[in-house]
């Protein structure tokens, strides 16, 4: 009696929900917890059978129940039923007998948890695929589960032993080694973790991921086990992705495109192969910072650079732009720079990803085009111009021979007839001197890489002024050179000769009637460039008025009858011809001053 | 038409020759007058324009001139008193063919031809035609 009372007590204080039995399996006693425990809360409504509570009971305790005699026997079970709140519940239930007084204990254990975790995991394995194996070497016996036969595409029946699991395996290199890491695994105990293709019962090919592990006893391996993991789907997948890869890889090469990645916050710039290649940077060179990037640009373009990259973090502006880099053997390439910034979900830009793309062929292909363009433009001017003496001298003489000549044929003028072939005679003289003028600008313009060589200035302009010595002796100029004996210039030194001459016998021709002519020609250089002026006291030229049409062909500013106006446009484009340029500064009666101005690019070859 | 005098605006002397006999043979008129230049027939038609009855006719009018060209001419006589550009009747008489150049000459309401050289026969007829058709 004392016994049970001293368990009557302790069931009812209890912290546990645990309750007294009789045979039929009814409520006799409880702890105070064990109706909160199913979430009863009113007295009048808690069942008083062990079925009322839990619904359907158990094999074994339905069982227990249908003997109606009392069981000496210890019972676990997990129940399940819908709690009154409507959840499913999972406990586990423990009977205990109590011989003396012919009644059960019941425990309950809430697992539902656990319940819920164990068939999530379930679940996973069954998602990834995975199945188990194990292999007694001690016994000879062999375990797959479940999974492990679905993979293998066999029957539930199956019964694998370790040289059948083996042959799964494809012939050749993957059959090899499964032996070698199995072996291994049997002689030496050490794990392995392979991937692997199988020929499944069905006769399909399929990637698997294979782990075993060997537990050693007295350093023999006793057993074998692991894993086995269907992994055919992502495998493919990888594979494929691995094909695009090595083809992207293939693409950027033959683009010369690399890849960079730059940490902004740790200052880590990361280049793929082809930046090496692009940089001409050996990888050991490269300390792999920004500044490592900075140091290759470049000078002239790094300012320009830094702040577009600046923009770029900032998100003012994308980053997409040219630079040129100097890699270290000194030779100078255009680079195309692409950049993509990310950002943390502060905004605060974390990396940069980008492109770089050698486009030096490009730029070059580029400039020569512009340059063909300018080439083009230039000609083309020329053409106009062209046109405009066709229109002009050619058609004024020719139709001249054409009035003259028609109105002979018609006897028109009987006692003009003399006179009519003189003229015809002046027309035709005209007519050759213009074919041969024209035919001095085609020479010029038809030839765009005419020989530049070192001219010395002194020199040319003496013989210009002896070939026209009678004529200056008749008009007695004064003639100031300030120029020094090794001047050189580099052109083509006929056309200097002609733009000297040409530039002289106008200041002769335009000078002022009463004023004693004065030609003063100087030199000096600056920026690269020298400079030759002629500057005259003569009549000048009204700028404002004739400026714009000064080096034009045939066009004459002077009333001068003789005024053909063919030469400045000659000298002009001979000018051209040697990529320099002619400029006049003058006012009408103020005298002019022709400047020439020559690039001395080309000095430190001389 | 017989007129009375046409002047005839050219820099080249052998075409103001040749033009002169091709154009007095023609029957157009008996007296062509020779200017070298724009400005030259500038100051004699100002200097007419006091008295226009004695202003000529018909000008004709090289366009490529040294000193004043044709167009510059046409430009001042835009400016000037409207009874040079009433009485006179004025034809381009150039050798160009350039499009720019005739497309120019459209620009001067006043200009009453454009003849492209060579000068014929056939366009001193047209011209004593459109004398007539005015008168």
């Amino acid at each position: 009696m004392a016994d049970d009372l001293q368990l009557y007590v302790d069931i009812k204080n209890l912290p546990v929900p645990i309750a007294l039995l009789d045979v039929q399996l009814n409520i006799l006693e409880h702890s105070h917890r064990f109706y909160d425990f199913f979430d009863f809360i009113h007295q009048d409504k808690r069942p008083d059978t062990l079925e009322g509570l839990i619904g359907t009971l158990p094999k074994s305790i339905a069982s227990l129940k249908k003997s109606k005699g009392f069981v000496d026997q210890n019972i676990k079970e997990f129940v399940s039923y819908i709690s009154r709140k409507g959840e499913l519940r999972w406990h586990k239930l423990k009977l205990y007998p109590n011989k003396a007084n012919k009644q059960y204990y019941a425990y309950f254990d809430d697992i539902t948890k656990d319940k819920i975790a164990f068939d999530l995991s379930q679940q996973a394995a069954q998602t990834a695929i995975i199945g188990s194996w194990e292999v007694d070497l001690v016994n000879h016996k062999i375990f797959w589960s479940e999974m492990t036969r679905k993979i293998h595409e066999v029957q539930e029946d199956f019964e694998p032993d370790l040289e059948t699991g083996i042959n799964f395996y494809k012939e050749g290199e993957h059959r090899e080694k499964i032996i070698q890491v199995v072996s291994e695994a049997i002689e030496n105990g050490t794990p392995y973790d392979v991937e692997l293709i199988i020929i499944t019962a069905k006769g399909s090919e399929k990637w698997v991921r294979a782990i075993g592990n060997a537990e050693m006893v007295n350093g023999k391996a006793s057993r074998i086990f692991g894993v086995f993991q269907d992994i055919d789907k992502s495998k493919r997948e990888r594979i494929k992705y691995q094909e695009l890869d090595n083809r992207m890889r293939v693409a950027l090469e033959s683009v010369k495109v690399g890849i960079w990645d730059f940490d902004i916050e740790n200052n880590k710039l990361v280049w793929d192969e082809n930046m090496y290649k692009l940089y001409q940077v050996k990888k050991d060179d490269f300390s792999g910072d920004f500044e490592a990037w900075e140091k290759t640009v470049h000078p002239d373009d790094k300012e320009k650079s830094l702040i577009e990259l600046q923009e770029a973090i900032d998100g003012t502006k994308n980053f997409n732009t040219e630079f040129r880099v100097k890699t270290q053997e000194g030779t100078i390439k255009h680079i195309h720079g692409f950049g993509k910034v990310f950002r943390d979900k502060n905004g605060k830009a974390v990396r940069m990803i980008g492109a770089n793309t050698d486009i030096s062929r490009i730029k070059k292909a580029d400039n020569r085009l512009r340059e063909l363009l300018t080439t083009t433009e230039k000609q083309n001017k020329s053409l106009l111009n062209f046109a405009h003496i066709v229109s002009h001298n050619l058609r004024s003489n020719s139709s001249n021979l054409s009035m003259l000549t028609g109105m002979l044929l018609d006897d028109t003028c009987p006692e003009k007839r003399e006179r009519f072939l003189e003229m015809i005679k002046i027309s035709s003289e005209r007519l050759d001197d213009t074919v041969v003028q024209l035919n001095e600008v085609i020479k010029i313009q038809s030839d765009p890489n005419v020989n530049l060589q070192w001219v010395n200035v002194k020199v040319g302009l003496t013989e210009v002024l002896e070939s026209i010595n009678a004529h200056l002796e008749e008009i007695d100029p004064n003639i100031d050179i300030q120029i020094g004996d090794n001047l050189r210039v580099h052109g083509v030194k006929p056309y200097i000769s002609s733009i000297f001459l040409n530039l002289l016998t106008n200041s002769l021709k335009y000078r002022k009637p009463n004023i004693k002519l004065k030609i003063v020609i100087k030199a000096h250089e600056e920026e690269g460039y020298t400079t030759i002026s002629f500057k005259d006291n003569g009549r000048g030229i009204d700028m404002e008025r004739h400026g714009h049409k000064l080096f034009g062909m045939y066009k004459t500013f002077h009333g001068n009858k003789d005024a053909k106006g063919v030469g400045l446009f000659i000298s002009k484009n001979q000018m051209d011809a040697m990529n320099a340029e002619i400029e006049v500064l003058s006012k009408a009666d103020q005298g002019a001053t022709f400047l020439l101005r020559f690039p001395n690019h080309k000095k430190t070859t001389a | 038409m017989k007129v009375r005098e046409v002047f005839l605006v050219d820099d080249d002397f052998i075409f103001r020759e040749a033009a002169e006999v091709l154009i007095t043979s023609s029957g157009l008129t008996e007296k062509v007058l020779h200017f070298e230049n724009g400005l030259e027939v500038y100051n004699k038609l100002v200097e007419l324009s006091e008295a226009p009855e004695h202003l000529p006719e018909i000008m004709l009018l090289d366009i490529n001139m040294p000193v004043m060209n044709g167009w510059e001419l046409l430009e001042e006589l835009r400016m000037e008193k409207s009874v040079i550009r009433d009485y006179v009747q004025i034809h381009i008489l150039t050798s160009s063919i350039a499009p720019e150049d005739l497309n120019l000459s459209k620009e001067y309401e006043f200009i009453d031809g454009y003849i492209t050289k060579p000068l014929t026969r056939a366009d001193l007829k047209k011209l004593s035609q459109s004398v007539v058709a005015e008168e």
